[in-house]
């Protein structure tokens, strides 16, 4: 990788790595760890039961550096197992795609692509997988390095408070995942900052297992 | 007088036989019974040139931690299993690796406590400089502060927003792009391509984990290298069946080597061991003739014991020339059995005692030049050596005879014995005018022979630490050759501040990108209380109050809130102390740029072993007292040059020593150029015959070369004397057989795996060769054309 590539991915920071990054949450102990992870593995194949993934999303962002909260509308298109794009109709439309070889984003400001090689760009590679555990419902993976608390059972939602060893320990204070009635997908997700900031991400319209074409995943002037 | 003393002694040791042959026996079984005890050192130091740029290089080497490390790379074998198996692996086999073998275990960071260390606001104050913020000046303009709040209000819009909004709240001018210069050396500075994750490091297709593994053990020592990686393997065995390892380090060569070395000299033995016998068998039919084969043996253990009381640890090259001693020196007890066998009698065995004995002292003065050379692996080389021929001449010629003439089983003659040989006339013309076409030829071409001077070509490691080399070369890189410029002081500030300064002189020199310094990223203390003042010194001259007003003005567009930079402004002044975390990056990094020793400490900066960035920087370093290079191919120019200044004073010393010995043998220049003849031809066609296989010498083949110059005098001295004095000895079966016996202990090292063997027996067994066929054709020629037969022996 680019030097410069290094420490921009540093600069964009682990943060990013890291909060997209839920890996290994630790439950609590004994057998309460052990439910929790049978529960969670179970939940996992549930909502893993699918190739493609079509939704809309609405995020709300509440951050120290905006009066006022941001509104960003657009959709997400996921097909197993690692491509995964992200475009934004609202308030500026961009589009990121994300595959296990590169990243490819484009914006109506610039109008330019931009494409970096994941080779070279460990951050963004941990992005990616951080990415597939939420969307994919690997979430075995998240044991380990959080403390894992059912909020409530309808609709069920799962609050991960990441723990010491977590890497994303410094930047994030919790996360809490809201899934749909039939628990075959995410209905929302929730995460707070330590910072203050507050991000979450309603899921509308989902449809899994939908046929994808090409044009699904460009990236530039998207519709 | 060598006559009369010879006598003396002759009669004296076999007046006293029993007690002679059993003190020989009783001293023999003591040594073989030292023998393993004895230590040897495998390193090639020893035989590397005192020279001072060489030893400080080496010392250097010997004394920083750069060789105390062993990388290991850990493989997921198993698809089924992902990183959180591989992670728990590292975990595990880093906690099995305790003191004292091991002293520390690297296996990642945690970024996050990197991002924190290296915050906009807690690193730039102390490393930006003067240019930099010139930089950050330009900055605070209307359109240019426009223009990254534009960014910034982009950036909030990507997926990645979700985290990165804070840093941008501590840094809305994007002044970490200033710090990317000096945060590139971070991946660089770690010396491989490494991505973290979860505090481990990660290979880019993330099926690997390394772990930086530091040890107390020195690379050098052999023995507690043995032990070091005995105890690693079998860790490594204890891991779980999905992971393979694969580990890179010099101590992991120490011990291939020794153990290549070993199997080698074992191997090489035994083959000699059993050629011999046959050879004897099949030429003698005589079961005494064992006893010429023992004297060898009994002359190699004697020597290592003596060798090791008076050097200390001998070196396995050292060693390793055993078998080819053994072939040499087997010479003196065959020209005794075969004289013995022949019948000669008492004025003839006086003759022949003369010849062994000159043809020893020839073979012992050659190994005795080597005393001239600084080198101490040399020295070592001629002490066991002469103590090798001296004992074989002395139990060769009165211990010898005691055993063939033993009452019960005397030595049944043999008076025809090689006369077939000797008898046999090559054409004498043709054989000389032959002979000088081809000197001339070779001649010709050794001036086109090539010196090898890069020691690492004498690595003789096995091919899995070179294979395992290879591939951790592969997927982790770091395989750039490196030279490092070493900058000392007495405390770790000082050498950092004049590391500072050097370090602005080599950028200047050989461009920021060829070079990787702590001074890039992290420079002296001084340098960081000067940046960081400064810096408060910039802000609070107008330039905060400025970018104030300049963001309230820029920032309406994008609904910033009033407080959005907060952090960026409340952070301006508040600096950390300018210490590096004891358990940061920084601090982790300073392992591979700061060593430091009980008096002094040297600050290491790396950058590519080319010839154009080690001259600029060798000038650089020059001009600071101090300051000096290591760099490998600045040794191998230092060793090439020193090697062939010793070339020029040891190949004449050795030529001249052949010269004055044959002389002072014949007492006539005729005889004594004629028996030189197989010196000249062994040397001039070795030179071209080398040239002609494209295969250079190196600094071991040419003390092999030297070393063969004693020998194959012998033939020309025994093929000139049997002509001169037409000595019915069996000079010419004794020179055969010598010969096959040299050639033999010599050439079955061509079959070694270690390169340093290998290249002793190429220049050894071509100098014999071509030696031995001079020997055997041309003198016989020369003593025709001269007419030397100047003296007749009595028949026996």
């Amino acid at each position: 990788m680019t030097f410069t590539r290094f420490v921009q991915s540093v600069a964009l920071c682990v943060a990013c790595l890291v909060a997209l990054h839920p890996v290994c949450f630790s439950s609590d102990q004994g057998s309460e760890a052990s439910g929790m992870a049978t529960f969670l593995n179970d939940l996992g194949r549930k909502v893993a039961d699918f190739k493609t993934l079509r939704t809309d999303f609405v995020q709300e962002k509440e951050m120290a550096l905006f009066r006022d909260k941001l509104v960003l509308k657009g959709r997400i298109i996921l097909e197993k197992p690692n491509k995964v794009v992200w475009h934004v109709d609202s308030p500026v439309r961009s589009s990121v795609l994300i595959t296990d070889k590169v990243i490819r984003q484009w914006d109506e400001d610039t109008n330019r692509v931009q494409e970096i090689s994941l080779s070279r760009n460990p951050v963004f590679q941990n992005v990616l997988n951080q990415l597939t555990v939420w969307f994919s419902g690997d979430y075995s993976s998240l044991i380990g390095v959080n403390t894992i608390r059912i909020v409530k059972q309808e609709p069920l939602a799962i609050e991960f408070l990441p723990n010491e060893k977590n890497i994303a320990y410094k930047v994030i204070k919790k996360i809490v995942i809201t899934f749909r009635d039939d628990r075959k997908y995410l209905q929302q997700i929730r995460i707070e900052e330590r910072s203050g900031d507050v991000t979450a991400i309603h899921f509308r319209n989902t449809q899994l297992n939908v046929p994808l074409d090409a044009g699904s995943f460009e990236v530039k002037g998207h519709v | 007088m060598f006559d009369r003393l010879f006598e003396r002694l002759f009669l004296f040791v076999h007046r006293r036989k029993k007690a002679v042959i059993g003190t020989v026996l009783a001293v023999t079984a003591a040594a073989a019974a030292f023998l393993p005890f004895v230590r040897y050192e495998g390193n090639i130091d020893l035989m590397l040139p005192p020279d001072p740029e060489v030893t400080r290089s080496l010392r250097f080497l010997r004394d920083s931690s750069l060789s105390d490390k062993i990388v290991v790379s850990l493989e997921l074998t198993d698809p089924a299993k992902d990183k959180k198996d591989l992670f728990a692996a590292v975990d595990q086999f880093g906690a099995s690796l305790t003191p004292p073998l091991f002293t520390k275990v690297t296996s990642g960071f945690s970024l996050s406590d990197v991002m924190e260390e290296f915050s906009v606001l807690q690193y730039a104050p102390q490393v930006l400089g003067e240019n930099d913020r010139a930089e950050i000046d330009k900055k605070l303009t209307e359109p240019a502060v426009a223009a990254s709040m534009r960014s910034i209000y982009l950036q909030s819009l990507r997926p990645e927003s979700i985290f990165t909004s804070s840093l941008n709240r501590a840094d809305p001018l994007a002044i970490k792009s200033l710090l990317y210069g000096k945060l590139r050396a971070l991946p660089a500075s770690m010396g491989y391509d490494v991505s973290v994750e979860e505090g481990h490091f990660i290979s880019r297709d993330g099926r690997h984990a390394m772990l930086i593994v530091q040890t107390a053990v020195p690379m050098m020592d052999g023995q507690r290298s043995k032990e070091l990686v005995a105890a690693l393997e079998s860790h490594v065995r204890a891991l779980p069946p999905y992971i393979r390892a694969d580990m890179i380090g010099g101590h992991l060569h120490t011990v291939s080597n020794e153990r290549v070395m070993k199997r080698d000299i074992t191997v090489a033995s035994l083959v000699v061991s059993a050629a011999f016998l046959i050879l004897f068998f099949v030429m003698f039919r005589d079961v005494r003739a064992i006893f010429v084969f023992i004297i060898p043996l009994i002359a190699v253990a004697w020597a290592i014991v003596i060798a090791t009381g008076l050097e200390g640890n001998l070196s396995y090259l050292v060693i390793g020339f055993g078998t080819a001693i053994a072939g040499i020196s087997i010479d003196y007890g065959l020209l005794v059995y075969i004289a013995m066998k022949r019948g000669a009698d008492s004025s003839q065995m006086v003759k022949l005692a003369k010849l062994v004995s000159i043809d020893a002292i020839t073979t012992m003065f050659s190994f005795a030049v080597l005393y001239l050379s600084l080198v101490r692996g040399y020295h070592q080389l001629a002490l066991f050596s002469v103590l090798c021929v001296a004992l074989c001449l002395i139990i060769s010629l009165f211990v010898l005879p005691l055993v063939l003439s033993w009452k019960k089983f005397e030595v049944s003659t043999d008076p025809a014995i090689g006369d077939r040989l000797k008898a046999f006339r090559w054409p004498v013309k043709t054989s000389v005018a032959v002979w000088a076409a081809l000197t001339v030829f070779f001649l010709i071409l050794s001036f086109s022979l090539t010196f090898e001077s890069d020691v690492k070509k004498l690595d003789g490691s096995e091919p899995a630490v070179h294979g395992a080399e290879r591939k951790f070369h592969e997927l982790w890189g770091g395989k750039t050759n490196q030279a490092i410029l070493v900058v000392e002081g007495a405390t770790v500030d000082e050498a950092m501040e004049k590391n500072d300064a050097v370090y602005r002189e080599a950028v200047a020199a050989v461009g920021g990108d060829n070079i990787t310094s702590l001074a890039l990223f992290w420079n002296s203390a001084k340098t960081r209380r000067e940046n960081t003042a400064q810096w408060d010194r910039f802000w609070r001259d107008g330039r905060e109050r400025k970018l104030r007003k300049l963001i309230r003005n820029a920032s309406a567009a994008y609904g910033f809130s009033d407080r959005a930079f907060s952090p960026f402004f409340d952070g301006l002044y508040n600096h950390a102390a300018p210490q590096a975390s004891t358990e940061g990056l920084i601090s982790r990094l300073q392992d591979r740029f700061v060593v430091t020793r009980q008096s002094e400490t040297s600050i290491l900066s790396f950058f590519p072993d080319e010839k154009q960035q080690v001259d600029a920087i060798k000038a650089i370093a020059t001009k600071h007292p101090g300051v000096f290079i290591v760099s490998g191919r600045a040794l191998s120019s230092s060793i090439s040059s020193f090697t062939s200044r010793e070339l020029k004073l040891l190949a004449p010393a050795a030529i001249l020593f052949n010269i004055v010995l044959a002389w002072m043998f014949f007492r006539n220049w005729t005889e004594t150029f004629i028996s030189l003849v197989p010196v000249l031809t062994g040397v001039v066609w070795l030179g071209g015959i080398m040239s002609l296989l494209n295969i250079p010498l190196n600094v071991v083949s040419v003390v092999a070369a030297i070393v063969t110059t004693g020998v194959i005098v012998d033939y020309g001295l025994g093929m000139t004397y049997e002509y001169r004095y037409h000595l019915r000895t069996g000079t010419v079966m004794a020179v055969t057989l010598s010969a096959a016996t040299n050639i033999i202990g010599t050439g079955v090292l061509l079959f070694a795996d270690h390169p340093a063997l290998f290249s002793t027996s190429v220049a050894m067994v071509i100098c014999m060769v071509t030696g031995y066929l001079s020997a055997l054709i041309v003198v016989p020629s020369f003593c025709s054309i001269m007419g030397t037969r100047t003296e007749e022996a009595p028949s026996p």
